[in-house]
Formats: C-alpha cells, structure tokens, sequence
C-alpha cells in the first residue's frame, strides 16, 4: 500500500521464522515495505525506536520479553505507534489486555492472507 | 494420579483445525490412551510447556517422514533450501498454533490466563529431552502421511494447590 508514492513501512516482530516469511509473503506483494524485524521484545523496542516504522505486527510468546512488554513499551514512548498482535493465544484476556494498552487489532494464527491484509490497512488508515 | 479428560477435546479441535488450515491436509482423530509421563513415541518430538491457572507440558510427536511432509505442505511454494532452513521453525510454529489455539479453548475465564513457552524441538533417536512427571493423556490423530501424537500433561493449579499445599510449589515450566 502505497501513498503518495511512499510505501508504508512494517517491522515484524516474531520468534518463528514461518510467521515472519507469511506475513512478508502477504504484504510485500501487496506494495507494503518491510523495514525489519525482530525475534523478541527486547529487540521489537530497540528496532522500533531505530526505525520508526508506520506499524508493527507484533506475536506474544516470546522469549526475553513478551509481545504484551514490549507493545506496552512501544505504546509509552510513542503513543501514536501503530501495532496489530498477531498470536496463537486467542484467549479473551490476552485480546482485551491488548486493546487496553492501545493495540489496534487481534490477529489469531493460524491466519488467511485477507484476514492480516486487511487488520494492516484499518490500522493503517 | 488425577487426569482430567476434558483437556482432550480442545486440543483435537485446535490440531484438526490447524493442521487442516496450514498444511490443508485432513487429520482424523485416533485412540487414546495414559502414560505416567509425556514419553514421545516418535523421533521428532516438540514440547511446550504451560503455564497459568493450568501446569505442565504438551509434547507432539511424530516420524520425521511425516514431519518432513507437514513442513513441506506448510512451506508451498519454497524451494527445498529454504524448507531446510525453516524445518525445525516451521514444526515449532505448528506446535505454538495449536497449543495455542487449545489454550483459547480451555480458558473461558476472562480473570485467568494461561501461557505457553516458546516450543522446544528434538530430533533424532539418541536426543535426551526434559519431561515433566505428570500423569498424561495421549491422544492419536491420523493424517495421510502418518500418526501424530499429542501428550498431554497438565494439572489444574487448584490440584497442585491441594497437593502441595501452596502455590509457592509453581513455576513456570
């Protein structure tokens, strides 16, 4: 997706490999750039902070620091960030949590190509 | 020894679900039977552990052929180096999902959490892994390349409770 000719610009933040080759699968071809990415919370924030992507798409289980941590991290030092969590811990605890710390959308894996397209361009618009 | 039967259903549900989703392979549901502790049958073994208002691990476990075939139908597309490269992610990912997705299953609660770690794999027949002592349920499912089979070793933290006499006795797994 791009706007005035600029691309808008995602870091992934995921331990599985899989995940972060999907999510690249589905938004590269769709015209969106993929700035970084990152294998836990700790690095989310350090890349987060060095990049200033336009979103993030974040996964919970991590080691180090958790997605919830690290989007919580995000979220103070700039209140305008832009992150999805994209999990397999569908439980209703873990999505209200993150609408509270002000994420923008719930993905659950595993997930249909429309489903993160389309959570990446409300969150976006 | 106290196992609790009603941790089956969520996780056939979750495995048909997602196996069918990511591999788009039809899995059917096998026996099941108990084991005092999460022993893999096979060679490649993936463990989880979890953690929360439940205790214990999960351990998934199948033939490398039929591991080696699941990886390949979830990396369509890939070129035989770049499944080498994924193999051991993409069968920890599987496990995450569907463990994952039972968890959601589980818990209804919107007070209690439950988490997982982040999977653990082994392959090979000489490779020693760390399991919980726990009375375990194992559940069969059937795909058209072969068995995967699902430990279940979870306790209810209340039972712990009980038996320990505390909750200083948990830790995550």
């Amino acid at each position: 997706m791009a706007e005035n000719g600029k691309k808008k610009r995602i870091l992934i933040v995921d331990d599985a490999a899989f995940i972060r080759t999907m999510v690249k699968d589905i938004l590269v071809p769709r015209g969106f750039e993929i700035v970084g990415e990152a294998t836990n919370g700790n690095e989310a924030v350090q890349k987060y902070m060095e990049l200033k992507p336009d979103l993030v798409t974040m996964d919970i289980t991590m080691k180090e620091k958790d997605g919830l941590e690290a989007a919580r991290e995000i979220l103070k030092r700039d209140p305008n960030a832009r992150i999805i969590m994209v999990t397999a811990l569908g439980q209703e605890k873990m999505l209200l949590e993150s609408f509270k710390i002000g994420v923008k959308d719930f993905v659950v894996k595993p997930f249909e190509p429309e489903r993160i397209l389309s959570a990446v361009e409300k969150a976006l618009a | 020894m106290k196992i609790n039967a009603k941790y089956v259903n969520p996780f056939i549900e979750a495995a048909i679900n997602v196996i069918k989703q990511v591999a788009k392979i039809q899995v059917r549901r096998g026996h099941l039977s108990f084991k005092a502790k999460p022993e893999p049958s096979f060679g490649v073994s993936i463990i989880v552990g979890v953690y929360g208002f439940l205790t214990g691990q999960v351990v998934y476990s199948m033939k490398t052929e039929v591991a080696e075939r699941l990886v390949e139908k979830m990396l369509v597309g890939k070129s035989p180096e770049e499944r080498k490269v994924l193999y051991i992610d993409t069968l920890g990912e599987l496990a995450n999902m569907i463990t994952g997705n039972a968890t959601a299953l589980l818990n209804q609660h919107k007070d209690l959490s439950l988490n997982i770690t982040t999977p653990a794999i082994a392959t090979g027949e000489n490779i020693s892994i760390t399991l919980v002592q726990k009375p375990t349920l194992v559940l069969g499912l059937y795909t058209q390349y072969g068995p995967i089979e699902i430990s279940i070793a979870l306790e209810e933290r209340d039972v712990i409770d009980e038996i320990d006499g505390g909750e200083g006795a948990l830790s995550e797994v």
